[in-house]
């Protein structure tokens, strides 16, 4: 049944001018980097792993940006534009509904991932790292993408505005994301540590450090990051689970 | 909703009448399952609603909130909810040619709903509504926003889905309308049935005889209010 929401999806929503915006401005963003990256004379300076680990942080932090933007209105689109209730009239049950949209939002997240291997394959031209980058990009992508759509899809169905979820969403990410623009000295800060140990978008960026710096390329050497997402995953799963469970309650249209 | 009682029985066309705000559209949505009672017991079909499964697979509905998916054309339209029955294969493009037919869209049926009228979307509507052949038929204000010829049209098909057996329900705010089709009508105010019965049923409940369901239907609301 799912599969069925996730091809409208794909028709209505990804397949359409503003999807492929979102690709073509990813496309020139990471143009734009791989080019200063390469060319730049002071950025050439520096060692070629620290250039893909810039990469690496831009392709991510790009990919959650749209991935937030889009999941914040693929759920309550449906309560905004009057189709869900004809849509839960069907045998779709809630479960189908959520699961059908995040495969929607993965599969948007795998066309910027997509969009994004030639510019890793360029950056990392002369280096072997260009696997290790590939998966890496892959794994820590996706459980960063999966466990924010959890956060934002739970978000959607509390508040059932897109408008409240984007801007919460946002918030949200922006708070995980302000501690990468740290310096130094605010990064070694204890309570700067504990913070980054729990932050998936911390865990991310030094997970890829671990592998593109340090050559850490196996996933036992990078357990201390991947275990902290998987956790994320988890509680976003279960934040999400329970915000479901009231939506039921509450009814699928409001009796306001 | 306060201690509201109802029995459909099968094959029967069912007038739901109330003024605004009465409870109408509340009530389609509970026996529905689109929105949760705070208590008491519906079975449609003698299944509980818990059985969501059985209850989406033998009712149609054409519910208040009108939205379609404006990108899609009508055959896209009708094909995802034939999808989402398991509706597949001949059988699918068969039922979707015929309903469109039915409800005079063929001509259109590859536009984009996005241009379509009110009129159209209306007809559309119904035609999602018959998309799983179903035996009980929910319409909340099927022919509001249609032309003459169209509320006419739209009647016309749902007294020939009656006479085949199928069970409507209709909540509808124009009372010829519910005169002409209905053979027992419940009369809703403030969220309670004040009236139920065939016509000359509620003609003698109320002492109105020789009246017209519109001056039963005010008696009543304005008594009760």
């Amino acid at each position: 049944m799912f599969t069925h929401i996730w091809k409208k999806e794909i028709q209505g929503e990804l397949y359409t001018w503003k999807s492929m915006l979102w690709l073509v401005i990813a496309s020139l963003l990471f143009s734009f980097t791989s080019y200063l990256l390469l060319t730049n004379k002071e950025l050439s300076l520096l060692d070629q792993t620290e250039l893909l680990w810039l990469l690496g942080k831009i392709i991510v932090g790009v990919a959650l940006l749209i991935l937030t933007i889009d999941a914040s209105s693929i759920i309550n689109v449906e309560f905004e534009r009057e189709t869900a209730e004809s849509l839960f009239l069907s045998p779709v049950s809630l479960r189908d509904f959520i699961l059908g949209k995040l495969l929607a939002s993965i599969t948007l997240w795998a066309a910027v991932f997509l969009v994004s291997i030639p510019y890793i394959i360029v950056t990392s031209a002369g280096s072997h790292l260009a696997w290790a980058f590939i998966g890496y990009i892959a794994l820590l992508g996706m459980l960063g993408v999966v466990g924010f759509v959890f956060l934002i899809f739970g978000i959607s169905l509390l508040y059932r505005s897109s408008k409240n979820t984007i801007t919460t969403s946002l918030i949200i990410l922006l708070a995980f994301a302000t501690p990468a623009l740290f310096t130094s000295a605010l990064k070694n800060d204890v309570v700067s540590q504990v913070f980054s140990k729990i932050n998936p978008i911390d865990n991310i960026f030094n997970s890829l450090d671990n592998v593109l710096v340090d050559y850490k390329i196996s996933v036992i050497e990078n357990w201390q990051f991947l275990l902290p997402l998987v956790i994320f995953c988890a509680i976003t799963f279960l934040f999400l689970f329970l915000s479901a469970k009231r939506f039921t309650q509450q009814g699928i249209i409001r009796n306001d | 909703m306060d201690g509201l009682n109802l029995h459909i029985k099968k094959s029967e066309f069912f007038g739901f009448l109330g003024p605004n705000g009465a409870g109408k559209t509340t009530t389609i949505r509970m026996i529905t399952g689109i929105l949760t009672p705070d208590h008491g017991t519906i079975r449609i079909d003698g299944h509980p609603l818990e059985d969501k499964q059985k209850i989406a697979s033998v009712i149609g509905v054409i519910p208040e909130s009108r939205g379609f998916y404006e990108w899609m054309t009508a055959v896209e339209y009708l094909g995802f909810f034939a999808d989402l029955y398991g509706i597949a294969g001949k059988e699918k493009e068969e039922r979707i040619n015929l309903l469109l037919a039915e409800v005079d869209l063929i001509k259109r049926k590859n536009s984009r709903i996005g241009t379509y009228s009110r009129g159209m979307r209306q007809r559309l509507g119904l035609a999602r509504a018959l998309i799983n052949n179903p035996q009980i038929l929910f319409l909340d204000e099927p022919t509001l926003g249609l032309d003459p010829q169209g509320q006419e049209d739209i009647q016309l098909l749902l007294k020939k889905l009656n006479a085949k057996g199928v069970t409507v329900f209709l909540s509808s705010h124009l009372l010829n309308e519910v005169s002409n089709l209905c053979s027992r009508i419940g009369i809703i105010n403030n969220g309670t049935l004040v009236a139920e019965g065939t016509i000359h049923e509620l003609q003698e409940k109320t002492k109105l005889k020789d009246k017209t369901l519109t001056d039963i239907f005010l008696h009543l609301t304005h008594k009760s209010s």
